[in-house]
């Protein structure tokens, strides 16, 4: 629930709405350092398959995950609107995720902002902390410590 | 004053300044005649002295003030060099050592005066100035070399009464007088001390007599003394109206005394005998100190301990640079906007000249390449500085041990990456010990075995390609390679299935599991099962390697392998399967172009004989899960590449070229991969990934 803490003014937080597949996700602004077009990914070998590989961002080397192979989706195919956001995480450092769009960014006040239960049917609902509720419909809200550590 | 500004500096002298004195000391203790060394030693002593006065490190002064004055005796002649003086020398080093790194962790130098060290050094200072008794407990030391006291207000008791004061105390003591013993502290804005001290014996005069002083009044007349000096005195007055007479001088700040009592003599009698055999007692007293000396270093733990609790070092850490190397870096950087003014020269004259441009970007690399190594032998520091500590370590493991045995070294001067170096201290001792208490073997049974009685130790350090190598080498009994196999069977690392197909080599290697020991006895140097894992580790997180090679009876070699620098380094890129990859050329031999023909297998693995050596191959595109973009009946692209004595080949798709790379961590959270030592990132921004030929073979 670091989410709801972090970046919190007046109980409204901005939220980044990025789409995976056909679903659309919020990403708590406060984690993002940057997003990056697309660039080249140096593939790491003998890693899980959703670590993509690593990119130099600014003259750092920062790995790069799959959104898409992390919660079971078919592997990314790069297009014009791919993005990669760059995270920076408490435990697991600065890591960039690859996601298909981004969309918008936008302010979501407490009260639209709704815990989901943890639903143990689907295998990558435990990524999805809360369901965020705004004029263009239902954006899940991802709990990106989660994401990023959770193993395959 | 604020000093806290020079507070770098201090720590790096004062720390400089006892290696010296370790190194010069044990030099003593070789050749106690040497002049040289004992100069050199009064040197360091004296600056360490002046240093942390300025720095107001009160009690680090008072310490070296104290051992400057034993290497001034010395250094006059007035004092032999015995073995129990070098002992207590080294416990002055390492109390120092404790002051210096308590300064650097909370810039205070800590509340423990070391006591009965400056008493031990008064012992020797007093035993050996003159046949004097050696009971030390109330003595004057040589009037140039006064001793200020542990305790200020007790310095009176130093005054060393003799023969000539009994009688006269027994005199006055009929006529209803008392002896006092009395120190007076002079303001330390005081100008004429000389004449405040004056003022003070007159004062005293009026009352009674004084029957001695120190220092000597000549001395004090001289001004000869710090901010305080002490006088025995015979009065019929109180002690209390002294004082106040005393206190009553203009810039006085104050006074202690008592009268002295007959136990105050009682020494002298005993002693008058024993004089011709000072140096006895004096031998004694300072073993008692050294007892002293333990408990009160172990009380101050506890208020360090909390002080880590709170504060980071207050310290940064340095290099220090020899000013060639900087002046190098200057012209080097002067270099380069000549470069880019000619750069922008071109860019701004005609089109025409093209052929110069690309002079000039010629210029430009060949400039900033010089300035790349330059900063990188900036960061360089010789090994020195680490392992010049050894020599006094083996005296002391000798002493603890009771094993005698020496420690060659060579390649002091090779020089590695400051954090480098930082680290490899610990290790390095401990590979030391090890060797001292596990390798070699007991004087006698070396005489049994026909060796010299003598052990010896060897550490020798050299540069090897882009490694250096550090070896600690010892003539003792080597590794039982079947004792460690039976510990490790018993302790359930292997079983005895698993052990009878280990090879020798294998079963060595065993010593670098955690909680892995085989000395029978638990000794204080070693043994205590924390040792060869850690050192394994600490060396592998500087990214080297430790290999061991022993031979049964005649000794082993401990091999430790560390990067030149961690920062940077020459590199052979390569493609495999279109993907570029950076390989060391540290541990790279040769090159080979190979016939696919010229293959070979044995126990099914591929094999090249090249110069008559059989080399195995590995097929980097099937390690990198990958497509090779060769065809299989293309010649093979062969880099061979080298661990220690071990050499394996590498089948690469293509050869880029050489380069100079900067080694980039990929963070933790894709460090799985072992062979992958890290990434790089190339000129057109695209990141490579450094290939670690040694996890490879």
């Amino acid at each position: 629930m670091d989410e709801l803490k972090i970046g919190t003014n007046n109980g409204s937080m901005q939220y980044i709405v990025i789409k995976v597949g056909d679903e659309s996700y919020g990403i708590n602004i406060s984690y993002v350092e940057n997003i990056s077009r697309m660039v080249h990914i140096t593939r790491v070998p003998k890693v899980a398959s959703y670590l993509k590989g690593v990119i130099n961002l600014r003259g750092e080397v920062i790995p790069v995950m799959s959104l898409r192979l992390k919660m079971g989706l078919e592997d990314d195919v790069f297009t014009k609107a791919s993005r990669i956001i760059i995270l920076k995480l408490e435990q697991a450092g600065t890591i960039g995720v690859i996601v298909d769009e981004v969309k918008e960014v936008v302010t979501l006040e407490e009260e639209q902002v709704e815990k989901v239960a943890a639903d143990t049917s689907q295998d990558h609902a435990n990524f999805v902390s809360s369901v965020g509720k705004c004029a263009n419909g239902l954006i899940s809200l991802l709990d990106l410590n989660v994401v990023a550590t959770e193993k395959e | 004053m604020d000093v806290s500004q020079y507070l770098e500096i201090f720590l790096d002298e004062t720390k400089e300044h006892l290696q010296s004195l370790n190194t010069q000391i044990l030099e003593l203790e070789q050749d106690s005649e040497n002049m040289d060394t004992i100069n050199e030693i009064f040197r360091a002593a004296h600056s360490l002295k002046g240093m942390a006065g300025t720095m107001g490190f009160k009690r680090m002064q008072n310490l070296t003030h104290d051992m400057e004055n034993v290497f001034s005796e010395v250094r006059n002649g007035n004092i032999k060099v015995q073995p129990n003086m070098i002992d207590i020398l080294f416990q002055c080093l390492d109390a120092l050592e404790e002051y210096t790194s308590s300064i650097q962790e909370s810039a205070d130098e800590g509340t423990n005066d070391n006591e009965p060290l400056i008493k031990a050094l008064n012992d020797i200072l007093n035993g050996g100035g003159e046949a004097a008794p050696a009971e030390a407990k109330k003595e004057e030391a040589k009037a140039e070399a006064p001793a200020p006291a542990a305790n200020d207000k007790e310095k009176w008791r130093e005054i060393k009464l003799t023969d000539t004061e009994k009688s006269l105390y027994e005199a006055a003591k009929a006529e209803g007088k008392t002896f006092y013993g009395i120190t007076v502290k002079v303001q330390e804005s005081c100008i004429l001390k000389a004449a405040r001290a004056f003022l003070v014996f007159k004062a005293l005069e009026e009352h009674g007599e004084i029957i001695l002083s120190k220092p000597s009044s000549q001395d004090i007349e001289d001004e000869k003394f710090d901010f305080d000096f002490s006088v025995i005195t015979v009065s019929d007055a109180p002690l209390d109206t002294l004082i106040t007479a005393i206190k009553n001088v203009s810039e006085i700040e104050d006074a202690f005394g008592a009268a002295l009592t007959d136990a105050d003599f009682a020494g002298i009698e005993a002693s008058k005998d024993d004089a011709p055999a000072e140096e006895v007692p004096a031998a004694e007293a300072p073993k008692k100190e050294e007892a002293v000396a333990k408990p009160a270093a172990t009380k101050d733990v506890p208020a360090k301990a909390e002080k880590k609790a709170v504060s980071k070092p207050v310290v940064n850490r340095t290099v220090r640079v020899d000013i060639e190397k900087l002046d190098s870096l200057m012209n080097l950087v002067s270099e380069l906007i000549i470069a880019k003014n000619s750069l922008v020269s071109a860019t701004n004259s005609d089109e025409a000249n093209h052929g110069n441009f690309s002079e000039h970007i010629e210029y430009l690399e060949s400039v900033t390449t010089s300035l790349h190594e330059s900063v990188m032998k900036v960061r360089m520091v010789p090994i020195e500085s680490v392992v010049s500590k050894f020599p006094r370590m083996i005296r002391d493991l000798q002493k603890t041990l009771g094993k005698k045995m020496e420690l060659y070294m060579t390649g002091e001067e090779t020089e590695l990456d400051r954090t480098v170096v930082d680290e490899i201290g610990d290790p390095l001792m401990h590979l030391l010990r090890n060797a001292a208490d596990h390798g070699l073997e007991s004087a006698e049974l070396r005489k049994e075995r026909g060796k010299p009685e003598v052990g010896s130790i060897f550490l020798d350090a050299y540069q090897d390609g882009n490694n250096v190598v550090i070896e600690v080498r010892d003539d003792g009994n080597g590794i039982d390679v079947d004792k460690v196999r039976d510990k490790a069977i018993e302790r359930g690392t292997i079983t005895p299935e698993q052990a009878e197909n280990m090879s020798s080599k294998e079963i060595i290697d065993l010593l670098f599991l955690p909680s892995f020991s085989t000395a029978k006895q638990i000794s204080e140097v070693s043994g205590r099962g924390v040792g060869l894992d850690v050192v394994k580790s600490k060396i592998e997180a500087l990214s080297g390697e430790v290999e061991v090679k022993s031979k049964l009876g005649e000794g082993s070699t401990w091999i430790v392998r560390l990067p030149l620098t961690l920062a940077i380094i020459q590199a052979l890129m390569v493609t495999v399967g279109g993907e570029k990859y950076a390989i060391s050329l540290g541990s790279i031999q040769t090159i080979e172009d190979i016939p696919a023909n010229e293959i070979q297998f044995v126990q099914s693995k591929e094999v090249i004989t090249l110069r008559g050596n059989v080399i195995p191959i590995i097929r980097l595109n099937d390690v990198l899960d990958i497509e090779s973009t060769k065809s299989p009946e293309d010649n093979l692209m062969v880099v061979i590449v080298k661990k220690g004595d071990k050499l394996a080949g590498l089948v690469v798709d293509e050869l880029i070229g050489q380069q100079e790379i900067v080694i980039k961590s990929m963070g933790k959270y894709i460090s799985k991969c072992k062979f992958i030592s890290g990434a790089t990132i190339l000129g057109d921004g695209e990141v490579a990934l450094i290939l670690d030929a040694n996890a490879l073979i």
